[in-house]
Parts: C-alpha cells; sequence; structure tokens
C-alpha cells in the first residue's frame, strides 16, 4: 500500500517536471545559446578528466555520447551539441 | 560458467570487427572500452606491517549502440582473488530514449544512489585507490541491482535538473542463520529474489548555477528485505543520501577546484535476531536500532593552468570519511579514515596515484580485546587506466 502511494507520488512528480519544463521554453532558449564547445568544457569534466576531441572518430563520439548523456544524465539539448561539436573538432 | 564468459567475449569482439568494416557509419555501432589497475599497498597496524602487490583487475566495458535510440552496456570485471580468477558482471543493461526528457533501463545497471557508484567509483575517475568507508560492494548503501529504471534530464531557465526513478529486486536481510554476527545487515549483492517485494527508488539532482559547475542531489531507495515467509517478512528498509559536487576551473588559483560529498543513511526497522552461534535454533533474541551512516567529502586541486608541464598534470587531493554500523548489533563498529593523496596523470585517463590513509576503527570485526580501539595507516601506490 505505501509503495504504491509512493510509486504514485513519483509518477506525479515526474509529470510536474515534465509539464514545468516544457512550459520553459523561453527560457530554455537561455541555455540554447551556450555553444558545444562551451558545454563541453563545463560538462565534460565535472567526474573525470576532459577528453579531447581527437581522443575519438566521429562515429566513436556518437556512441559515447549516448553513453554519457545516460551516465551523467545530460539534457539532449546538451549532448547533441556537444557531440557536434566533438566531431567537427576532431 | 567462466567458458562461457570468454565465448562471449570473443562473439562481441568477432561482431564488432564486423561491424566495424565498411566506409558509411553504420547503424549498429560497437565499441570496447573499460579499465584496469594494479598496484602495492602497505599496511601498518600495531600488530606490524604488510606489504602486497594489488588488484591486477580488469573491467573490460562493451558498447552496442543501434540507431540513435537504442543502447546495450555491459562491464565485465575479471579480478584475482585468492589465486582465483573471479569474474563479476559489473552491469549489463540495455537503454532506450523514449524522448529528449526520458530514457528507459532495465537490466542490471548501476544505482543513482547518490553519486559515487554510479559515476566515481572506476579506477581511472576516482582520485583515490580506495573507496570512501561504507561505500563499495559491501558498503551499507547498494550499488547496482536488477530492474527498471527511467531517467532523463531538462532545463529550467539557465538550470538543469535531472531525475530518475526505478525499481529493482532490492538486497536480501542478513537473519543471522549463516552468519550470526552479521544479523541485520543487508547483503546488496542478492541477484536472485528472495521475495514478491520489489525496492523502489530515485534520485534527483539540481545544477542550479547557469555554468553546470555545482550539483546538489538527493535520493532514496526504500523496501522490504526480508526473506518470504520469513519472521523478518515484514521488516522494512528506508535508505536516503545527498551529494554534492562542485567542479570548476578557477582562473585566480591557477587550476581546477573538484569538491565531492555524499552521505548515505540506512535505517530498517526494529527485528529480533538470534544470539549467539546456533543461529536460527537460539531461543534467545536481541534488537538494537538498525542504523548506519557513513559519508565521505574529498576536495582536490590540479594547477591546470600552470605553465610547467609536469606540474599541469599533479593533482593533490584529501578526503575524510566514516562509517558508524549500528550500536548493540554484533557489527558494531566506528570507523574514519583521512586519505592524502598525490596523482600524476599521464594522460587523461591514466594516473599513477601515491595514497596515504590514517585508518581510526573502534569495534568491528577485527577488534582487540580491551578498549576495541585500532589505528591503522596504509599506504597505495596504484598505477590505473582507462581504455
Ligand atoms: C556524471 C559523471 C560524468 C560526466 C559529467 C561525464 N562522464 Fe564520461 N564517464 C563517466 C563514467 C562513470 C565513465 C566510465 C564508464 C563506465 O564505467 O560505465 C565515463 C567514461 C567516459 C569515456 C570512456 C568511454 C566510455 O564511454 O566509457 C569517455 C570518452 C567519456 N566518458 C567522455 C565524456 C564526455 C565527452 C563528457 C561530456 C559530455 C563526459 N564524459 C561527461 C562519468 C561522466
Amino acid at each position: 500500500m505505501k509503495k504504491l502511494v509512493l510509486i504514485f507520488t513519483l509518477a506525479i512528480s515526474v509529470t510536474a517536471i515534465a509539464i514545468t519544463v516544457s512550459s520553459c521554453t523561453a527560457q530554455r532558449e537561455v541555455s540554447a545559446q551556450k555553444s558545444g564547445a562551451e558545454l563541453w568544457a563545463q560538462n565534460c569534466i565535472r567526474c573525470h578528466n576532459i577528453p579531447s576531441p581527437p581522443a575519438y572518430s566521429d562515429v566513436q563520439w556518437e556512441t559515447i555520447g549516448l553513453h554519457m548523456k545516460e551516465r551523467a544524465n545530460l539534457t539532449s539539448e546538451q549532448i547533441d551539441k556537444i557531440v557536434a561539436f566533438l566531431q567537427s573538432a576532431n | 560458467m567462466k567458458k562461457i564468459f570468454i565465448v562471449t567475449i570473443g562473439l562481441l569482439l568477432w561482431g564488432g570487427s564486423i561491424f566495424a568494416q565498411g566506409s558509411k557509419p553504420p547503424k549498429t555501432q560497437f565499441m570496447v572500452r573499460g579499465y584496469g589497475h594494479a598496484g602495492l599497498d602497505y599496511i601498518k597496524t600495531a600488530d606490524g606491517t604488510d606489504y602486497s602487490f594489488v588488484g591486477a583487475a580488469f573491467s573490460p566495458i562493451f558498447l552496442f549502440k543501434q540507431g540513435k535510440r537504442f543502447m546495450f552496456e555491459t562491464e565485465l570485471e575479471f579480478e584475482l582473488q585468492n589465486n582465483e580468477l573471479e569474474i563479476g558482471l559489473e552491469y549489463a543493461n540495455l537503454m532506450y530514449v523514449i524522448n529528449k526528457y526520458l530514457m528507459i533501463r532495465g537490466g542490471k545497471f548501476l544505482l543513482p544512489f547518490g553519486t559515487f557508484m554510479e559515476r566515481l567509483h572506476p579506477a581511472w575517475i576516482n582520485r583515490l585507490s580506495s573507496k570512501p568507508l561504507g561505500f563499495g560492494h559491501d558498503g551499507i548503501a547498494p550499488a547496482s541491482d536488477i530492474g527498471v529504471e527511467l531517467r532523463g534530464a531538462a532545463h529550467i531557465g539557465g538550470t538543469a535538473i535531472n531525475y530518475s526513478v526505478y525499481v529493482v529486486n532490492g538486497p536480501r536481510l542478513k537473519d543471522g542463520s549463516i552468519e550470526p554476527d552479521e544479523a541485520g545487515m543487508l547483503n546488496f549483492q542478492n541477484y536472485i529474489d528472495n521475495n514478491n517485494n520489489k525496492f523502489v527508488g530515485a534520485r534527483v539532482g539540481y545544477l542550479p548555477l547557469y555554468n553546470s559547475s555545482l550539483e546538489l542531489g538527493a535520493s532514496f531507495y526504500t523496501g522490504k528485505p526480508g526473506d518470504k515467509g520469513s519472521v523478518y517478512k515484514d521488516v522494512t528498509a528506508f535508505l536516503w543520501a545527498v551529494d554534492f559536487s562542485f567542479v570548476k576551473q578557477i582562473s585566480p588559483i591557477k587550476g581546477i577546484l573538484d569538491i565531492k560529498a555524499q552521505y548515505n543513511h540506512t535505517q530498517l526497522s526494529d527485528a529480533y535476531y538470534p544470539v549467539g552461534e546456533e543461529g536460527r535454533d537460539s531461543t534467545d533474541l536481541y534488537t538494537f536500532n538498525n542504523l548506519s551512516r557513513a559519508y565521505y567529502a574529498q576536495l582536490s586541486y590540479r594547477p591546470s593552468m600552470a605553465s610547467s608541464s609536469i606540474l599541469k598534470n599533479i593533482e593533490i587531493i584529501g578526503r575524510y570519511s566514516q562509517l558508524n554500523t549500528p550500536e548493540g548489533s554484533e557489527w558494531e563498529s566506528n570507523v574514519n579514515e583521512i586519505t592524502i593523496g598525490l596523482n600524476y596523470w599521464i594522460t587523461w585517463r591514466q594516473v599513477v596515484k601515491i595514497n596515504y590513509a590514517f585508518i581510526n576503527s573502534e569495534g568491528g570485526h577485527d577488534a582487540e580485546d580491551g578498549t576495541g580501539k585500532q589505528k591503522s595507516n596504509t599506504l597505495f601506490v596504484h598505477w590505473a587506466i582507462g581504455l
């Protein structure tokens, strides 16, 4: 019973988050202004040393991008721009 | 069993080489990554000194990506223990990107209970050679489990939030029938479920600064760990954790400042466990407040903006960690550890770590008679590489 309440609360929270987020389109543009290079410098340093673009090929960056999106819970905007930057600078 | 693993790896590598052929980027991408470490530990206690080569551990990671949304990831762990090759499955899960805000994962995955075990434990990422007290495979908090999870992230203005919610098999309560002196402990390596009660957990992380340098996180994990049909079936466990991370290159100090911390709180409801060696057959029972706590705070600095190429790659680290297990239990202990370290980064994923740990403990399995207090110091010289 308690667990149900818990799962329910969680489901509501996730929904609430999703709604808040989609209603924040205007504000989302603020972070949309950041470049891929900037996002790379700020985010890829948070857990381990920052890998430089030549470390991997374009195809490898795609795979790593998805892996890091998952591991670091990065937003789609962030990871798409970062991968594009890494692929352009390697 | 081992043969199956080796054959599987062979097939994976062979499959990978097929996918790697051709000039167009293939829909299916395959990557082998991973890490290994080796080292020397020199332990000094009141009883004398002991030194041994340790590690020789290798953890390959296999990533299969299909299209833009689907990926399978698995990590194996090869380690020599008591002259035997131990093979472990660290994680093996499928993931699918549902939309911009959600991703689903199923299988055995690292649990986002705090951040250390999910994000910071690999030898080439962890700044020190050891895990903080109470973290890791025999710690007081979970590392990985089997189940399903929804996770994602989003921007709220200039800030970012990330979230995950999961349902897994959960740990098993040790009732003392096999190891009386561990009655009341949670066994997190419980991959064959012992009951129908699933554990649920969640973590929310918030990055309040525009430059993403700061992340604050809160997690919980709860369920019933007792064996089905046993007197312990109604025992509940509630675990929570808070985590902190700040990483930034700061010009006035000419380098990268990295601060990480996590607090774990593990509370089980009261239960009566049998006294003495007879385990379950004993009629005398005892109880205690089953609360364990573990935390660490770590600070490191690397003069990344120094002009000297040697200085640039040096890093200094300090970490305090503490573990308290339940008072009145057979496994009561209070341990704290101060670790200092000097690292030299050969590449972004290869490091030589020289660490020195001062450990003070009271109680626990190794307690001597008398005061039960122990002091030990350990020097670690480790080499770690990410592939
Ligand atoms: C939240 C922590 C975290 C952040 C932020 C992070 N990583 Fe990682 N990264 C990891 C962990 C943990 C691993 C080890 C993988 C494993 O053990 O499964 C890893 C591994 C890697 C690897 C090795 C190959 C692989 O996929 O395992 C590369 C390359 C990498 N990260 C690049 C990046 C890039 C680029 C970014 C920025 C977009 C980034 N990382 C941000 C935690 C992080």
